[in-house]
């Protein structure tokens, strides 16, 4: 876990790396706003499109922002299935029955068995995953045995409006995670504080200090990796007196949990004492007006991406009230 | 008057161990005063309560005049660093660079001055290729030494220092000790925590500490005459002087031990 870094971001020199983080912030805000208020699939693609086109400009590879999808990416597919099974407007497309059966659910089980022992090698697991899934359907579609035990049967339908749904849905969901993605990619976890600071620092007025609010985030951020570390060389010391944290049963590794986290809690509190009194000596006081080591500073990138922000911002909305329109 | 005066000072965490008992010192503008004394003797403790954080039961301090209380304690700490024990934990910054701006960005240094001092204060402890470095990704000897020059360029009248060495190799340990020596004689009072009798005997006095108690306040030189004022407080002598000693009294079968002794640990 050694020298894990929070946030994406990954040192380089784009155009988006030089905007100051502020116009970053809002833009991005203000963007998935816009994207939310696209009605039709034609709007979203040309919104995906322009997306792409950022990609471009800023130099930023596809494959960094498809890794960044990873981790969502059971929730994309959710999203995508559920839209499709839900929405019964416009043609129907497919109509036909699934036959639930014992059967069928053992050669499903048996489709699951072969999936996953497949996906141990590691290779081709999107495809493996589409095929079971698609192995799944078919096989409740069209195997049927004379003298199999129906359990149920449900009728399955798709409609034309459904995978549209579906398909504006999920492209809605890329272009807001690619926007984030090319925010933290390009972002360095400290002006990424910075900048929510200075945004929210209007605040002020209603007691929100905003602050604190970003020294909290950026000693979070700090201690992260240090938190990790703790927990690795208390798992090694446990380990090296006998502990064994792979194997064992559900009770067993529950009291191993618990024995990684009580030292961690304990350690946790210490080391906050300690880096309060830090923060005291270097005579730092709670909301007393401090100088900054880093400076934000505004070019003409940031009129550039502000002026993007504000024509999509607006068309987008002309959209939305039909002034717009096709 | 002292520069900075401690009287009968009494401090327990908790309710029946006194850790520091009726403790009397002073020291004077510009001194370089080194602190010893065995494991747990009260040394963090003293020096926590020398920069206010924590709140004596009974007993004074006084430094430059200002008595240490709720009002006095933000004014007295600009006046005085304090490079703690353990690196780790009092890293606030994200980065090395942010770091060392952290004490002069609260003492509202203009940002040019910060930026000349983050650069001139790095390279004394040779951490200036090392600025943008997160401490995750730093050896426990270099977060001390962005420690030290998160303090020094803080450009504080006094600084402590809480074994703040203990972790760096021997030669930048004695470059870093060159500068503090030059900063001593521009008039920096130096209050040096440590176990490294040699790194104490580069003090103008030594102050012992034995069990939370005041052992010894002397100046170096008329400390080290008296080597049962060390066997004492359980610490070391210097090797050369032991060895001085045992000549003086003819011991040479001892002498010869002593050679052994320090070859072997060596
Ligand atoms: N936060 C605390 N809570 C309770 N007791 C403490 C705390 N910190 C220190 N002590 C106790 O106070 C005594 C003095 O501790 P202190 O840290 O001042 O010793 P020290 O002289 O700095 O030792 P070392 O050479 O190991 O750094 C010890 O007995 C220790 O157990
Ligand atoms: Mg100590």
């Amino acid at each position: 876990m050694n020298g894990i870094i929070i946030g994406q971001f990954i040192p380089g020199d784009g155009f988006f790396y030089k905007v100051d983080p502020r116009s970053k912030i809002a833009g991005i805000f203000f963007l998935m706003i816009a994207v939310f208020l696209l009605k039709d699939i034609y709007q979203v693609l040309g919104a995906l499109l322009l997306t792409f086109g950022l990609l471009i400009i800023g130099k930023i590879s596809f494959i960094k922002v498809l890794k960044g999808l990873k981790p969502i990416f059971i929730l994309l597919i959710f999203t995508f299935v559920f839209q499709i099974l839900i929405n019964r407007q416009g043609n129907i497309l497919v109509d036909t029955n699934l036959n639930i059966s014992l059967i069928n659910i053992g050669l499903v089980i048996i489709l699951f068995v072969i999936w996953r022992f497949l996906a141990k090698f590691k290779k081709f697991n999107f495809l493996l995953f589409l095929g079971f899934l698609f192995g799944s359907i078919f096989i409740f579609i069209y195997s049927s045995f004379s003298f199999d035990y129906n359990l149920t049967s449900f009728n399955l339908q798709i409609y034309e409006k459904g995978i549209e749904m579906s398909i504006f849905v999920v492209i809605r969901l890329l272009i807001i995670i690619t926007l984030s993605t090319i925010l933290t990619l390009t972002t360095k976890p400290t002006d990424l504080t910075q900048g929510l600071e200075s945004l929210l620092s209007p605040l002020k007025k209603i007691g929100f200090n905003s602050e604190d609010f970003a020294l909290i985030i950026s000693i979070s951020l700090r201690y992260i990796p240090t938190i990790f570390d703790e927990a690795n060389k208390i798992m090694q010391a446990q380990a090296s007196r006998g502990a064994d944290f792979s194997e064992g049963k559900l009770k067993e590794k529950l009291k191993q949990v618990i024995s990684l986290l009580i030292p961690m809690f304990i350690i946790a509190f210490m080391r906050s004492e300690e880096l309060a009194d830090a923060m005291e000596s270097r005579n730092f006081v709670p909301g007393k007006a401090r100088t900054r080591i880093h400076e934000l500073n505004y070019s003409y990138r940031d009129v550039l991406v502000t002026a993007f922000t504000v024509v999509f911002f607006a068309v987008a909305l002309l959209f939305r009230l039909n002034v717009l329109g096709y | 008057m002292s520069y900075i005066e401690v009287k009968g000072l009494d401090y327990s965490y908790t309710k029946n161990k006194k850790v520091l008992k009726n403790i009397d010192f002073s020291i004077n503008k510009g001194d370089w005063v080194a602190v010893l004394g065995h494991n747990g003797s009260g040394k963090s403790t003293l020096a926590k309560a020398m920069v206010g954080l924590i709140e004596p039961s009974i007993g004074s301090i006084k430094i430059d005049g200002l008595e240490l209380n709720q009002d006095t304690v933000y004014d007295i700490r600009r006046k005085i660093g304090i490079v703690f024990q353990n690196p780790d934990n009092q890293f606030v910054g994200v980065t090395v660079k942010d770091d060392i701006a952290f004490g002069m960005e609260n003492l509202a240094v203009p940002r040019e001055e910060m930026l000349k001092r983050i650069d001139f204060f790095a390279k004394k402890v040779q951490m200036e290729k090392y600025l943008d470095k997160e401490p995750s990704q730093l050896s426990g000897g270099q977060k001390q030494r962005v420690a030290i020059a998160g303090i020094l360029a803080m450009q504080t009248d006094i600084i402590i220092f809480d074994e703040a060495t203990s972790m760096l190799d021997p030669f930048s340990r004695e470059d870093l000790m060159k500068y503090i020596k030059k900063l001593h004689e521009e008039g920096l009072t130096i209050i040096m925590i440590t176990h490294d009798i040699n790194e104490a005997l580069l003090a103008d006095k030594m102050l012992i500490l034995k069990s939370g108690e005041v052992f010894a306040y002397d100046d170096s030189h008329s400390l080290m005459k008296d080597k049962d004022v060390f066997r004492n407080s359980y610490l070391e002598l210097p090797v050369a002087l032991e060895i001085a000693n045992s000549l003086t009294e003819k011991k040479y079968d001892s002498v010869k031990e002593k050679l052994w002794e320090y070859v072997s640990m060596k």
